[in-house]
């Protein structure tokens, strides 16, 4: 009894470090973007509470010597960007896994060739694509050096899922297909695509996230054109305002709205069997 | 046009690995016939069904339907139907998306797939689980649903791999009925593949027994159970008592074998010159057949095979009671035996007994 009220204790504490450290720092950034402008500073205690930094952000304030957030455009690239690196890597990941479903010679040093991508530290293997594309000599650009990096980073990650998902597809079901007369393009599609389309949405989730704040392998390789995260970091390497605060709290938002729609796509693929069950319960 | 609706001819596969899955496998099965394949796990009944489906390449040998050679054709182009022992339903179609995919595949008019599968639905009576899906299926619906699917395609043959072993006990019983009178409707040809040998001897017309990828045996249900033609069969169905012994000699027809009990007669399952005189030989005879006596009153009549033992326990069970009797030089036999019987006899444990059977019930096979 004793020790179970102890583990009790322990676990709690960690429960409750571990939410202030995963919502503290967003809390304290909320909190801070209502601070007043333009001379209110990313510092408390707040001045009056205000929605200017918001305007600030939208450009709907008079001029003042804080410059506009330049993430126009960035924030358009960052979007471009990371649903280009989503489609690509998903589709890559499930039809690489989709081939690891047969054992082929060689397959356990693919994977870990495919693995590598995710491994290597976004530094180096951003600052080597740099060197290799002033040797060759191609343009480091956001849609070329950097899309490629993104992808090589992602598609690990979307092929990992997709793996799992095809470790627990019973292979019976494609058989039966085939058995119909279905021939194997066809099986795939009508048949193995809408079993494992949760799976194709996780992946899809882990490419965009992953791209969109990306930050190290962008650094080197997206040239004069940034992304967004790159712009950031551009703008408070000079001076901080809470109108970065404000940003962030926007695209937090903004992520959240991302993982609703997933979410409730998810919900209606369960709930469409689930409620075929209910239904028959009833009769 | 032929007169087999599948024709397997010295069928074999070897796995990548060099595993010898199933060896020079013959066999002609005619039209509207129900084939039963049983044989323990891994003896390769399964993978012969998934090469007849096109799911399982062929190594060498000839895979023939209606005449026609289908060895190298893939799965989606065969006209055959598999029932798989999981029932592989698409989770993601409702029963009757189910059963219509096969047709809309085939490109028939929505009109002609409605109408099939209407007419299929109405044969397998699942009307009322039409627009379920899979997660809302019992066992025995999803038996019916994958039934339907295959079955509404018109396959010449179908095949079907334990598709009742998922089942309980008395829905199995049900279902086999069901299976052989709809097989006999339907007149289509049926691959029916179990592990259970009662399942195989009670549907089917003719029984295929395999062991580790070789075919035993090949026979009608009753021939097989009361003329093994291997010492594996003989253990595998049925509930035979096996003595070993060397073959004396044949005339006639009966086989006469030395054993540990002094000779016994059989009628051989091998052709004559097939074991050399003196060589190992089993005398099969059916537990049906086993009368017990006590010792002595049995003597003397001809025609009958007679051992001797010693009863060690009697456990009645009702009606009947099951008797142990030990053997000298070979494992303890249970014979079922009606109590009354027993008890008149004055039977009890450590009595001497002799067990007979007609000779020309026992089958001499070939060790």
């Amino acid at each position: 009894m004793q020790s179970n009220n102890l583990l009790r204790t322990i676990l709690g504490a960690y429960t409750g470090l571990f939410i202030l450290f995963l919502y503290g720092p967003f809390i304290v950034m909320g909190i801070l973007s209502f601070q007043a402008g333009p001379e209110g500073g990313p510092q408390f205690p707040i001045i009056e509470w205000s929605t200017y930094w918001y305007q600030h952000v939208f450009g709907l304030t008079p001029p003042s010597r804080v410059a506009p957030l330049p993430i126009g455009e960035a924030l358009l690239r960052s979007l471009t960007l990371a649903f280009a690196t989503m489609v690509v890597s998903t589709v890559l990941g499930t039809l690489t896994a989709q081939g690891f479903r047969r054992n082929f010679r060689g397959s356990g040093f693919v994977f870990y060739l495919v693995v590598l991508g995710m491994m290597v530290p976004g530094v180096l293997l951003g600052l080597g694509m740099a060197l290799v594309a002033d040797q060759v000599g191609i343009d480091r650009t956001w849609w070329g050096t950097a899309f490629v990096l993104h992808v090589v980073y992602t598609f690990p990650f979307a092929f990992l899922v997709m793996l799992a998902i095809f470790n627990r597809f019973d292979k019976s079901v494609e058989e039966a297909a085939w058995a119909l007369g279905v021939p194997p393009g066809r099986t795939f599609r009508k048949v193995t695509f809408p079993m494992i389309f949760p799976g194709v949405l996780s992946a899809m989730l882990f490419a965009f996230t992953l791209s969109y704040d990306e930050f190290p392998r962008t650094l080197f390789t997206a040239g004069s054109d940034v992304t967004m995260p790159i712009a950031i970091y551009g703008t408070f390497a000079v001076e901080i305002h809470p109108n970065i605060f404000a940003f962030g709290v926007l695209t937090t938002l903004f992520s959240f709205a991302l993982l609703s729609v997933y979410g409730v796509l998810m919900t209606l693929s369960v709930r469409r069997a689930k409620t075929a069950a209910v239904q028959e319960e009833i009769a | 046009m032929s007169d087999h609706d599948l024709e397997l001819v010295k069928l074999k596969k070897v796995y990548p690995g060099g595993t010898l899955a199933v060896e020079a496998f013959d066999l002609k099965v005619k039209k509207g016939e129900f084939i039963s394949f049983v044989g323990p796990s891994g003896c390769g009944k399964t993978t012969t069904l998934r090469m007849i489906a096109g799911l399982e390449s062929i190594t060498s040998g000839n895979l023939l339907i209606r005449g026609k050679d289908f060895t190298t054709v893939r799965a989606e182009d065969r006209p055959t139907a598999t029932i798989f022992q999981n029932y592989a339903i698409f989770p993601h179609m409702t029963v009757a998306e189910n059963i219509a995919f096969g047709l809309q595949v085939r490109g028939k008019e929505p009109a002609e797939v409605k109408r099939r599968v209407d007419a299929i639905i109405e044969t397998l009576q699942i009307g009322d689980i039409r627009d379920a899906r899979e997660s809302a299926l019992s066992g025995g619906q999803k038996q019916r649903v994958s039934l339907a699917r295959g079955l509404v395609t018109e396959p010449d043959i179908l095949l079907l791999d334990e598709p009742l072993g998922a089942l309980d006990a008395n829905l199995r019983k049900s279902i086999q009925e069901e299976l052989k009178i709809l097989q006999r409707d339907l007149g289509i040809t049926f691959i029916f593949v179990t592990h259970a040998q009662s399942e195989a001897l009670s549907m089917g017309d003719r029984v295929v027994v395999m062991n580790s990828g070789r075919v035993e045996q090949i026979s009608e249900p009753f021939e097989l159970y009361t003329r093994p033609k291997s010492p594996f069969v003989a253990r595998f169905i049925g509930r035979n008592k096996i003595i070993e012994g060397k073959l004396g000699g044949l005339s006639d027809g009966r086989a006469t074998v030395e054993t540990a009990f002094g000779p016994l007669a059989g009628i051989p399952s091998f052709d004559a010159g097939h074991v050399a005189s003196g060589g190992a030989v089993f005398v099969v005879a059916p537990s049906e057949y086993v009368e017990i006596l006590p010792a002595g009153q049995a003597a003397a009549e001809p025609g009958y095979d007679t051992i001797s033992g010693t009863v060690s326990t009697i456990e009645p069970v009702g009606q009947v009671v099951y008797v142990t009797v030990e053997l000298p030089g070979m494992a303890p036999i249970r014979i079922e035996a009606y109590r009354d019987k027993i008890e008149g006899a004055g039977l009890a444990p450590g009595a001497s007994v002799d067990l007979r059977w007609k000779a020309e019930r026992a089958t001499v096979v070939a060790a």
